[in-house]
């Protein structure tokens, strides 16, 4: 029979796993919200911000916050660019054959940093420090970090939605894209802001990961799975819906773990998917961004 | 009009006849015979990419010495290389690629257990000899019908091999965690009973699922039970991840794990006080045999570890066996290998010694770098060497090889 600190110890881990998904979550949402495809290129776009991570971390010296800032950066960089490049053109033939474009764009993007890096695993240059333990309770200082981090992203993040201008554009072509290009709304212009921030968002999610782990190519495709369980079960173009999904994806992994063995803990993400998609198929918070 | 179209047609047929001729003369009069192509299925992306293109390099170092003293049955060796990318679903499409269209009589190099489960059926069907490194006991279980070899203990010798040298090391409470592969099982049920008999005892084990960012649970519940030792059986990304969490999570006690799991690229990704202490294991080339000696000049690697010398003797057998049964087949390779390198014949140690004593009549038997490679009828071996290491400040120092 598990104890209560065994229910505590594994909701703790299952928060801290959940809050760092939500991150590349709300990315995928917030494009799907606004581009109407699921962009499966956030994978190669996690991978690619955890090296521009790594190479501002371990190369160039600098630490944590200015890393994960470079991270968010460059990704949101390239995902502008591959949008722009490659996706763009996929859109007007439809959301599938836009969202197999991106699958075979995140092969190539994948495939372009193990030409540049090389396959094996890296590290951040970051020392790592022992749990802190709250009477049963053992918490990791840098899953902590990592913690903070992902939180002030995403409180940024509904600020921005909430109060500035572009912000306000961007959820009026989520909402309504027709409405929002007759009020005068550049609908490229929020696309590319979109694709900005929900690839940056990936890039950081993608560092976040590789500080609890080691990156190596397929850092980004290894958690790809998750992050869309998350963003189904919260609700597939909702962004407060990924933070929830990712959260219940999360904790009901590590809950699972009272009564099954840990071999089975991939398969509760895609159980949640299927009973959240049974029983509310827009997922946990509807379909509506913001 | 009748007579101006059948001009045209005549001379269309007369062409035809030429270019058919031509194709029918044989290519060896031509004097530019087919290369004879071999099939390479190792990981050189994923989990084993770190050992997959080494093992490449080590095939191609023999087939360019093949090649150099005349090529086999008079043809130029060509390795066709494809990426199994430590993926049973990518490894299969591969080696369909192999088999179907490239129609390699060897597929040699496949890594991870999976892939090895998932490729076999394949080859067999398709008469192609498979060689390859995967430890898990089920794979020469498989009804394989001779067309499968490995150079790798399989898991019961491994785990057995293992939990000796962990009971002599005094440890009386061990904890196994295993990846969800097709290795785990079996490692657990032989690990556990030796522990048994020398006196230790496992005091717990987990499977895990692979590709998850942390396994803080994990530890949790394998800490629950004081070890003195975990087990840590599985490969470098989710091994890596484990040894930060048992590092965060204040574990003092020791850890053991496969070569393959802590890598050099894996001490180099960690701080040293996290891989501290660390043991690792590894099936050991036979580091005394002139197989070795040779390997080590042909890869100018002053040591060749066991995946390179596995490999080298891929390489070697199958050019042997090729040059035994005087024909390109998976069926004349299966039916000649143990020909060459067991029984009483004149003991060679690489490819081309043994191609030249064939070439006049004799009889062989090869002996590898990575040991005498003597296969049981299912094909595993009989006997190896390991090789334990511990991790002192972020190098590997050698305990013994055993």
């Amino acid at each position: 029979m598990p104890s209560l600190g065994d229910v505590g110890q594994l909701a703790v881990n299952g928060v801290m796993a959940g809050t760092i998904l939500a991150v590349p979550a709300i990315g995928l949402t917030a494009i799907y919200a606004v581009l109407r495809f699921p962009n499966f290129a956030l994978a190669s776009h996690a991978t690619i911000g955890a090296f521009a991570g790594y190479v501002a971390n371990a190369r160039l010296g600098l630490t944590l916050v200015p890393s994960v800032l470079i991270a968010f950066f460059v990704a949101g960089v390239v995902g502008v660019a591959t949008d722009e490049a490659v996706l763009k053109r996929f859109r007007p033939a439809g959301y599938i054959t836009t969202a197999i474009a991106s699958i075979a764009l995140t092969i190539a993007l994948e495939n372009i940093v193990r030409f540049s890096f090389g396959n094996e695993l890296r590290g951040y240059d970051l020392p790592i420090q022992r749990d802190w333990r709250l009477g049963v309770i053992r918490i990791g200082p840098q899953q902590v970090q990592n913690l903070a981090i992902a939180a002030v992203t995403m409180v940024a993040l509904f600020a921005f939605l909430a109060f500035t201008r572009t912000g306000k554009a961007m959820r009026a072509v989520a909402d309504n894209p027709m409405l929002a290009s007759i009020k005068g709304i550049n609908a490229d212009a929020i696309g590319r802001i979109v694709s900005f921030l929900g690839m940056g968002l990936a890039g950081l999610g993608g560092m976040l990961i590789g500080l609890d782990t080691t990156i190596d190519p397929l850092t980004g495709f290894r958690s790809i799975l998750s992050v869309f369980a998350a963003a189904v079960v919260g609700g597939l173009g909702s962004i407060p819906g990924a933070v929830v999904g990712a959260l219940t994806v999360g904790v009901g992994e590590e809950l699972c773990l009272l009564f099954l063995s840990p071999d089975y803990r991939s398969a509760v993400g895609f159980v949640a998917i299927l009973l959240v998609l049974t029983l509310r198929p827009r997922g946990i918070l509807g379909q509506r961004a913001y | 009009m009748l007579d101006r179209t059948r001009e045209p047609r005549r001379r269309f047929l007369k062409t035809a006849g030429a270019l058919a001729l031509t194709g029918m003369v044989p290519t060896i009069v031509r004097g530019e015979e087919a290369p004879l192509q071999l099939g390479v299925l190792t990981p050189l992306t994923g989990a084993g990419g770190f050992d997959g293109p080494r093992m490449a390099k080590a095939m191609q170092a023999v087939i360019d010495e093949v090649n150099a003293a005349g090529g086999l049955l008079k043809r130029k060796v060509v390795l066709v290389i494809e990426d199994d990318q430590t993926n049973p679903e990518a490894a299969v499409r591969a080696a369909r690629k192999l088999m179907d269209v490239t129609k390699v009589p060897a597929i040699m190099g496949t890594w991870a257990s999976a892939v090895t489960s998932a490729v076999a059926p394949l080859c067999w069907e398709s008469r192609t000899f498979l060689t390859t490194v995967s430890g898990a006991d089920s794979i020469t279980k498989l009804p394989h019908q001779g067309y499968l070899i490995r150079t790798q203990p399989n898991n019961y010798l491994q785990a057995g091999k293992h939990a000796e040298f962990i009971a002599a090391m005094g440890v009386k409470r061990c904890f196994m965690m295993s990846i969800q592969a097709p290795f785990a099982e079996p490692t657990q049920t032989r690990a556990t009973e030796v522990l048994k008999q020398k006196g230790s005892q496992m005091v717990g084990a987990l499977i895990y699922d692979k590709d998850k960012t942390t396994y803080r649970s994990e530890v949790d519940e394998a800490l629950r039970t004081n070890p003195d030792l975990i087990y840590l059986n599985g490969y470098a990304p989710d091994v890596t991840i484990l040894l930060r969490d048992l590092y965060r999570a204040g574990y003092p006690g020791a850890r053991f794990a496969q070569s393959y799991a802590v890598t050099t690229k894996v001490l180099e990704s960690l701080p040293n006080e996290v891989t501290e202490g660390v043991i690792t294991v590894q099936p050991s080339a036979d580091v005394s045999s002139p197989a070795y000696e040779l390997a080590r000049k042909r890869l100018g690697i002053a040591e060749p570890d066991s995946y390179e010398t596995q490999a080298t003797d891929w390489a070697s057998l199958v050019s042997l066996a090729i040059a035994k049964a005087n024909v390109a087949t998976g069926t004349g390779i299966r039916d000649n290998v143990r020909k060459i390198c067991q029984g009483n014949g004149t003991k060679v140690y690489s490819a081309i010694e043994g191609l030249k004593l064939l070439a006049q009549g004799k009889e062989i038997n090869y002996e590898g770098a990575s040991g005498p490679c003597d296969f049981t009828d299912i094909g595993d071996i009989i006997d190896c060497k390991f090789r334990y290491n511990k991790v002192v400040a972020g190098k590997f120092v050698l305990i013994k090889v055993a």
